[in-house]
């Protein structure tokens, strides 16, 4: 009873109801609106920028659209995307792109995952390793690629050379562009050089938040370095595996710059002369900007976006599998 | 065909461009400035030697300011086309070669009809296949032309010595009246010495192309394959079962040390390679020579001035594209730079007919290049040309490249002419 004695008067209680209830709509705002307002802007960016294009190229994907024949304009309901079903170039581009998504990708993240358990130990300079890693990340793609096609050359390139070392090709000496498998491999090459240091330092990370006592009672257990990798490191950095799948799942799938600047022809983006190397991405470009038929390059962009959606899926699916579940 | 402006170095530099985004610095439409004066924005690519016009112009018009904007020449053509899609943007006034011409003349209507324009009045002036390139079908002419390759062949008169072919550039010429008397010579040149003779099946393909009647597709934009498209593959496939070409791309790392390795003896080339050589392979100076190209007529490359049509100063810009195109410029553009005018006329001016060219041992180029451009017979570019000779090429690589028998690559190369016709 003595509390609601100390308790002011309601007479003198009545003047600052005011301001206290536009504190509460105001703390009430903080806290359930001040969130949604410090994110808008990337929503807002990504409305303009992201969302609006994909949209857009919905849109005109279901339309003609061909820049050399203004006249032909007008709604095409579903037919760039009959099209697209009977059109051997795309379903070869499809065919590149995975095959050059699997030479790079699988080894790329095996390679990442190697390296970054060996940056996991006792080194010396370790710092120096590890930004030394991170130098083909840092280099632009376009002039590490410029440098990769010399080194592909057929005639007088490095890579010739290293095989003519072991004695091979050297009255015939291997050209890189001609061949599906050869130019896969080399730019499946260029693509591994760029990514590993970048994957090995997001797995270092992680392995870095691994306590130490599970190693040390694997290792009283009997667990070898090899083991310990596979039922220890992998299972508890599974999360950022996962993202790192995801990441060039999506990369992978579409990549233009190497197999672009890889060409004889770049202007041409054929992708080598029986469109060996043509990933989809390039496809898209030549279709857009060579045949000028906008409204088709559409409707191949929405197939690969769609594509990358289940692919990233799946990967995301099979990679949680590998981690925990054994 | 592609036309690179002398500074530009490989294609996979210009690609490395694109993809690094130098496409130009963004133009806005010319607007009125503040005083009244007007501004126009002049896009193209390399040096087109308008450095000293643009002052000269502003001189005699004080109401009128040049905004020249030199970009990559891919980059220059990629960005005019999404700009005129994109409708604004574009600027007043742009150049547009040779191999981006049928692409952009098949859309007339983002463009001046510069025969509303009083252009009529110059096609007399140029020369007739000049003329009919930048023309659309509905007779809408889009643009003025300024430059024309030509086409000559050039050689190495020190290699030829040592292949116990002649070396002065008449009795060269007088060797190869035609392509078969040009493979011969190859097949002795490579039996003497060992080495390849062309650079590579499509620099053959594509000039012989040219100097035909009817090229890919007809006046009504039918694909022909069997006409003159046959003609110039056969030519190319003999040179390549002949054993002459060094099978090199182009404007790529291994053709530009093709050049220093002597990998190839002759290369069809048009005034503005000569820029290219002599970058390429700076000691080669006086080592090179050019006789005149079998067949007798060629050209490749060259350019247009065009005036899109969502600009706000057209009337300005036409006198300044006039201006361009008028004689005295177009002689002070060939001092200049080496450009050659696409007007006969001035071919019989002092300046055009006296001018050697001391890296090819003094040979008289401009002579040279106007004649051969002078006899090429107009030929109708279809609106597909250009990713047809793309297919097309990419064919003749392949056989190049051993993936394919030169006695099959025909039926090959008519079924990827069709699926690009058809693309």
């Amino acid at each position: 009873m003595s509390l609601t004695q100390l308790r002011p008067s309601p007479h003198h209680e009545a003047p600052p109801v005011e301001p206290s209830r536009t504190r509460l709509w105001l703390y009430r705002f903080d806290i359930r609106a001040i969130p949604y307002v410090f994110i808008a802007p990337f929503f807002l960016l990504f409305a303009i920028f992201g969302l609006f294009p994909i949209v857009y190229n919905a849109v005109v994907s279901l339309r003609t659209w061909r820049l050399d024949e203004p006249d032909k304009d007008g709604w095409a309901g579903f037919a760039n995307f009959t099209k697209l079903l009977h059109d051997s170039d795309f379903w070869n581009a499809l065919y590149n792109t995975f095959g050059i998504f699997l030479l790079s990708t699988v080894p790329q993240l095996l390679l990442a995952l190697i390296v970054a358990n060996l940056l996991n130990r006792k080194l010396r300079a370790q710092t120096w390793w590890r930004i030394g890693i991170l130098l083909p990340y840092l280099t632009p793609v376009v002039a590490s690629t410029l440098v990769f096609s010399v080194f592909f050359a057929r005639d007088n390139g490095m890579a010739n050379w290293f095989l003519s070392l072991v004695g091979f090709g050297q009255d015939h000496p291997l050209d890189w562009r001609a061949e599906k498998w050869s130019s896969w491999i080399a730019i499946a090459t260029m693509v591994n050089w760029k990514w590993i240091g970048y994957n090995a330092l997001l797995y270092l990370s992680a392995m870095q938040a691994i306590p130490k006592d599970v190693y040390e009672a694997a290792a009283v257990d009997g667990a070898g370095p090899w083991r310990q990798l596979w039922r220890i490191t992998v299972p508890m950095i599974q999360p950022v595996v996962v993202f790192t799948v995801i990441l060039s799942t999506i990369g992978g799938l579409q990549l233009f710059n190497e197999p672009m600047m890889f060409d004889e022809n770049p202007q041409s983006a054929t992708g080598g002369s029986a469109h060996q190397f043509q990933t989809i991405a390039q496809l898209i470009y030549k279709v857009g900007w060579k045949d000028l038929n906008l409204g088709y390059a559409a409707a191949m962009s929405w197939a690969l976006f769609l594509i990358i959606l289940i692919v990233a899926g799946i990967n995301a699916g099979l990679t949680k599998r590998i981690g925990g579940d054994r | 065909m592609k036309r690179l402006g002398k500074a530009s170095a490989a294609a996979g530099l210009a690609a490395a461009l694109a993809l690094t985004g130098c496409s130009g610095q963004k133009l806005e439409g010319g607007d009125k400035g503040g005083s009244g004066t007007i501004t126009l924005k002049v896009a193209f690519w390399g040096d087109m030697g308008l450095d000293k016009l643009k002052a000269e112009y502003e001189a005699a018009h004080p109401n009128v300011k040049i905004v020249l904007n030199s970009g990559e020449y891919n980059a220059q053509h990629e960005d005019l086309q999404k700009k005129l899609v994109a409708g604004s943007g574009a600027p007043d006034i742009s150049a547009i070669d040779e191999g981006f011409i049928v692409q952009f003349r098949s859309q007339a209507d983002k463009f001046v009809n510069l025969m509303d324009k009083g252009g009529a009045e110059y096609q007399s002036k140029y020369l007739p296949w000049k003329w009919q390139e930048s023309m659309s079908p509905d007779g809408k002419q889009i643009g003025l032309g300024t430059d024309v390759g030509g086409l000559a062949m050039c050689y190495r008169s020190d290699l030829f010595k040592k292949a116990g072919l002649p070396t002065d550039r008449d009795a060269v010429s007088k060797l190869w009246p035609d392509w078969d008397s040009f493979i011969n010579v190859g097949k002795q040149y490579v039996a003497k010495t060992g080495k390849k003779f062309v650079d590579s099946g499509t620099n053959m393909f594509n000039p012989v192309l040219a100097q035909q009647p009817v090229g890919f597709f007809d006046t009504s934009d039918k694909l022909q394959m069997d006409g003159g498209p046959k003609v110039a593959f056969d030519v190319s496939m003999k040179a390549i079962d002949a054993g002459l070409s060094a099978n090199l791309a182009s404007f790529q790392p291994n053709w530009d040390q093709g050049f220093k390795k002597d990998q190839f003896a002759v290369l069809a080339c048009p005034a503005w390679m000569i820029g290219h050589i002599q970058d390429t392979a700076p000691d080669q100076k006086g080592k090179w020579d050019i006789a005149s190209i079998p067949g007798g007529g060629g050209n490749w490359g060259g350019s247009w001035w065009t005036i899109p049509a969502q600009g706000k100063n057209i009337d300005a810009a036409v006198d300044f594209v006039k201006w361009m195109v008028a004689p005295e410029q177009q002689i002070e553009v060939f001092k200049t730079v080496g450009n050659l005018p696409s007007q006969p006329d001035l071919y019989k001016d002092p300046a055009v007919l006296d001018y050697k060219k001391e890296f090819m041992s003094n040979a008289p180029t401009g002579q040279i290049f106007a004649a051969t451009a002078a006899n090429l017979k107009p030929q109708y570019l279809g609106k597909k040309a250009g990713p047809t000779r793309v297919a097309v090429e990419d064919v003749i690589t392949q056989v190049q490249q051993g993936k394919l028998k030169s006695a099959d690559a025909w039926a090959v190369a008519v079924k990827e002419a069709e699926k690009a016709a058809n693309s």
